[in-house]
């Protein structure tokens, strides 16, 4: 479908930015209400819900026993996709994934992997033979902007939630999937010619470019990306990380209560 | 139906495995108006099985190949999440999902009036997130509600439900276990006011009176349900006038 940007929703958005203010009254680095579920879906190992203002979207972790890599023979692996399927808006067909989701995907599961947060070792049953494989899901059913950082704390969230079924792989008993930390992602969008924490979906329908920044305990960079047309200085750059900083600390210990 | 008949699926009192009765349904939760970005949606939890369902349209049908002069297409993807069975699903249409699909528009198409939106299109997302048995039902029921939220007239709902047999006897709703090692599965989504069947599968084995056993529960608890959906949707709408229903 084709989208159309209003003109007029563009200097609509220029003009707010031009008094400080946004289109749905919060602050430049504000972010929308955020409600975190975990372990919500009976048949995933792990899980979790996000309604991250009206956005929403599920992820879920499943275990499979696989042979591990020829170079990496005592290494499990992790894997993280996104769904953007229909059923997320209007605007999304079906068919096979389409960039938009392949990016996605490949954005939050760098983040994890990077953070170093599975200690791929701890993976291995039989060197050579048997490793375990880690594989997360991560489903959009509601696109109502900044979908990136609702999936990433999805994730994050429902791997911290995880049980590796070992009972059922006949390697000994069920025990929770060790997770060493809590990477969190922060996503900025140019509106109105500067940029802002959390763009909903008018705001990303008439702003421009996007950062994607997944920081790690300590604040430690872990994975980033820039999206669309558009280009910004340094000094931006340090603005936003200044604020990711912060914000992602928080999500991290939104995550982090969720365990007992 | 594998028909296993070595695995014991009622127990000595004549109650089942979860200590449900012949003729008890899983319970089941509705919830109308769930998706923003949706024009209409639903959520629906029966037994274990959790289906979402939202709507988007009536909407210009294109490729134009598929427009209807006379009347609206109704394009139903039923789609499980990759997370929600013991197995990992690879994402993407299999034949199951295709079929289920087909079926399900299908018995859409006879409920929603149609002829009343020509050449255009009403997209319904059905996503299985959790299954334990029998998600092609909760699909129907979670569309039919998605349906009405949309605002899109219909004569009537719809409602999935599923009667079998287990051990020689006809029980209603299967789970899992008796869905796997039962004897017969007969799914109907029926229109709950006039008793009409818009939907109908069946595999297995059943005799006539083991059929007409089967739709006697169907019909009680496609009753049950519709007014589970009716509720959900007067929920939905109080919310939308500031409580008052």
């Amino acid at each position: 479908m084709v989208e159309l940007v209003p003109s007029l929703l563009r200097q609509e958005l220029a003009a707010l930015a031009d008094k400080d203010q946004r289109i749905d009254g919060r602050g430049r680095w504000e972010s929308r209400d955020i409600k975190l579920e975990t372990n919500c879906l009976y048949n995933a190992e792990g899980s979790a819900k996000v309604t991250w203002g009206d956005t929403i979207i599920y992820a879920g972790v499943k275990f499979e026993i696989r042979t591990p890599w020829p170079d990496r023979p005592a290494e499990g692996s992790l894997m993280c996709g996104a769904e953007l399927r229909p059923v997320a808006g209007r605007k999304y067909e079906p068919g096979p994934p389409s960039p938009q989701s392949i990016e996605l995907g490949r954005v939050v599961d760098r983040g994890i992997r990077e953070s170093g947060c599975i200690d791929m070792d701890s993976l291995c049953i039989i060197p050579g033979e048997k490793v375990l494989g880690v594989m997360i899901d991560i489903h959009v059913l509601s696109d109502k902007g900044n979908i990136f950082d609702a999936c990433a704390l999805g994730a994050i969230a429902a791997l911290r939630t995880a049980i590796v079924p070992a009972e059922r792989f006949d390697i000994g008993e069920d025990y929770p999937l060790a997770v060493s930390m809590t990477p969190t992602m922060c996503s900025f969008t140019r509106v109105g010619g500067r940029y802002v924490l959390d763009a909903n979906e008018e705001e990303e329908l008439g702003g421009d470019e996007r950062i994607h920044i997944t920081l790690g305990d300590e604040g430690h960079l872990h994975s980033l990306q820039k999206g669309l047309k558009g280009t910004f200085t340094p000094a931006e750059f340090d603005e936003i990380l200044g604020v990711a900083q912060q914000r992602c600390a928080e999500l991290a210990n939104l995550v982090n209560s969720k365990e007992e | 139906m594998g028909g296993y008949g070595d695995v014991k699926l009622l127990r000595d009192d004549g109650l089942r495995l979860d200590g449900r009765k012949v003729d008890e349904m899983r319970e089941v939760q509705v919830e109308a108006g769930i998706l923003p970005a949706a024009d209409g949606s639903a959520w629906v939890k029966h037994g274990l099985n959790v289906a979402v369902c939202a709507v988007y349209g009536p909407m210009e049908a294109h490729p134009r190949k598929i427009q209807r002069q006379d009347r609206a297409v109704i394009d139903v993807r039923y789609n499980m999440a990759p997370f929600s069975t013991s197995d990992r699903i690879r994402p993407g249409f299999n034949r199951r999902s295709r079929e289920i699909s087909k079926v399900t528009a299908e018995a859409l198409e006879s409920v929603v009036l149609v002829e009343r939106y020509p050449r255009s299109k009403i997209r319904v997302e059905i996503e299985i997130l959790a299954a334990e048995a029998g998600t092609r039902c909760v699909g129907i029921t979670a569309a039919a509600v998605a349906l009405a939220d949309a605002g899109i007239p219909m004569r009537d709902m719809i409602v999935g439900v599923a009667s079998g047999k287990i051990e020689d006897t006809v029980v209603l709703d299967l789970d899992k276990a008796e869905d796997n090692y039962g004897q017969a599965d007969l799914p109907m989504g029926i229109l709950p006011t006039t008793g009409e069947i818009a939907f109908l599968q069946m595999d297995g084995d059943l005799s006539v009176e083991e059929y007409n056993t089967c739709m006697e529960y169907n019909m009680k608890a496609a009753k049950e349900i519709h007014v589970l959906m009716i509720d959900a949707l007067k929920r939905r709408y109080a919310e939308k006038n500031g409580g008052e229903s």
